[in-house]
């Protein structure tokens, strides 16, 4: 194993209509580690995903994997390159059409030739780590939320793959797979030397399993390092997110004009979020 | 004056943009059945067409086969009320095969297709959209194009020139129940004008051929409206809409096109 990182991000642009989400976003996301993205909602931190797994263009900038520039690769070696990923996606994404057997399945009997015999061992390992091997002839409908991003994640890692963008996943977890998830995610990275990138708002849950922090807000990279760093930063932009306190230099509030102004109605009355 | 400039110009802005939109959406919906129309299917991809086949196109049968039973008794119902005036009942099955051949069968069964199969199509591969279906297979490494929207355009290719032929098949035993059964019209003449006047190859043939231009157009409009939506659910109901809408007319405005070309000369 080289020491090269695993994902290079430099100067990154992107932006959704007049609304500009990234402006120049480096990041270094080194091999078998876990990487934690952080940031308020609404900063792009599932944009930011879908440019790693090349689903989106940026307008400038480049993403490479593994020596691979993600915008360059044709379709063809775009799709090669996402055997080697796995992605949990923030609702699951399972394939409605199928039970949760059949959705861990799904990758294995795309991309192998394996006898079936051993798909099924391989998709009950999967499903008895994330808790669900009695679940898996359920359909996705009849799952939880929670449910359905554990399958979700067993389906992520069926293949093994040397990359996992995590997107949420501890959002809608109760405290005791909340718990087991955050094992996982630690054990997984340990046991197999993935590199995986987590993003999440749940600060004491990410601080727990990541070795490197990305804070990213204002279309930017506001701060990054081990967690012990970030939980001694003093910019005051960090500290307000990283101990969660409602004022800051970080708003709250989605940008409007003067509440006083909004609730009397003194003109110009206009359509505000 | 000012103002009325200032409005013309934005209006001509504004039909500009719709003119590239248009364009543009074109080109998005070309370069899409290219790339997932194009292609030697796996076994896997067999599997999955017949399965589809059986959605598009066996789940269609009955609606296409009642509706071709209705058409051909009404067309033997009006047809011999008009053709007894002249004495000239014994035409009545070459004037029902030659109506249900030429246009009725590929017309009417390529509007219940848009109606029956398309918007389903076009529901399903949007909500799969709306629910980040396609996004996680093509995480997994899979194209969604030759996974999900190339079996069901091919089903769609496939299904609707045979629902035609069973259409106008039905149809014509139809107009045989009306004509022969009930009205009285001799059976011989029925089915021996019906041979003698309906050639193979520039009436069953041209048929054929509509089928398959409508079976084409009908698919390609509702896969691509469905891969194509804004993710949500008014995007999704727009969508279905849409399909049924802009499939109806472009069967009817290419029959008006090809009907000039095969039989604009006779």
């Amino acid at each position: 194993m080289t020491d090269a990182p695993f994902i290079e991000i430099e100067d990154l642009y992107f932006s959704r209509g007049e609304h500009e989400i990234f402006r120049g976003v480096n990041m270094t996301i080194p091999r078998g580690k876990v990487t934690a993205i952080m940031g308020p909602s609404g900063t792009g931190k599932t944009t930011l995903l879908k440019l790693i797994g090349g689903q989106l263009t940026p307008e400038r900038g480049r993403i490479v994997i593994d020596g691979q520039d993600v915008h360059q690769l044709s379709r063809k070696a775009l799709f090669a390159l996402r055997k080697r990923m796995g992605m949990l996606f923030q609702s699951g994404a399972l394939f409605s059409d199928l039970d949760v057997f059949e959705n861990v399945a799904f990758p294995l009997r795309v991309h192998t030739d394996l006898p079936n015999a051993m798909v099924r061992d391989l998709v009950l390992l999967k499903l008895q780590a994330v808790g669900l091997r009695g679940a898996r002839l359920l359909t996705p409908a009849e799952l939880s939320g929670g449910m359905a991003r554990r399958v979700a994640l067993a389906r992520a890692v069926a293949l093994d793959p040397e990359l996992i963008l995590y997107d949420e996943p501890f959002v809608g977890q109760d405290p005791i797979s909340m718990g087991v998830l955050v094992q996982l995610i630690k054990r997984l990275n340990q046991a197999l030397q993935l590199t995986s990138v987590v993003v999440s708002h749940d600060i004491k849950e990410t601080l727990s399993i990541a070795d490197y922090l990305y804070l990213i807000a204002d279309g930017q990279v506001v701060a990054h390092g081990t967690p012990q760093t970030l939980d001694t930063n003093q910019d005051p932009r960090v500290s307000q997110f990283i101990h969660g306190e409602p004022d800051g230099p970080v708003p709250f509030h989605y940008p409007a004009e003067a509440f006083y102004r909004d609730i009397l109605g003194e003109p110009p009355m206009t359509k505000t979020g | 004056m000012q103002s009325k400039f200032s409005n013309g110009t934005a209006r001509i802005t504004r039909l500009g943009r719709r003119g590239c939109d248009l364009l543009e959406a074109l080109g998005r919906a070309g370069i899409f059945l290219f790339q997932s129309a194009i292609g030697v299917p796996s076994r896997e991809g067999w599997r999955l067409w017949l399965q589809q086949m059986h959605f598009v196109g066996v789940l269609s049968l009955a609606i296409v086969l009642v509706s071709g039973l209705f058409i051909g008794m009404v067309l033997a119902l009006q047809g011999y009320t008009i053709l007894v005036d002249f004495g000239a009942e014994q035409a009545l099955g070459q004037m029902v095969a030659l109506s249900l051949l030429r246009e009725l069968a590929p017309v009417v069964a390529a509007l219940l297709f848009a109606g029956r199969a398309g918007s389903a199509l076009t529901a399903e591969i949007g909500l799969m959209k709306a629910t980040e279906q396609l996004t996680s297979m093509e995480m997994i490494g899979v194209d969604p194009l030759r996974r999900v929207v190339a079996p069901r355009l091919w089903a769609g290719f496939v299904s609707l020139p045979l629902l035609t032929v069973g259409f106008s098949v039905v149809g014509i035993w139809g107009g045989y129940l009306v004509g022969v059964e009930w009205l009285g019209v001799f059976e011989g003449s029925y089915w021996s004008n019906m041979q003698a006047n309906v050639a193979f190859i520039n009436d069953v043939g041209n048929g054929m051929i509509k089928s398959a231009v409508f079976a084409l157009v009908v698919t390609w409009i509702a896969v691509f409206q469905g891969y194509d939506l804004v993710p949500t659910s008014e995007g999704i109901s727009r969508a279905t809409t849409r399909t049924v809408v802009y499939s109806s007319l472009a069967v009817l405005g290419l029959d008006f096109m090809l009907t000039a070309v095969m039989f604009g000369g006779l």
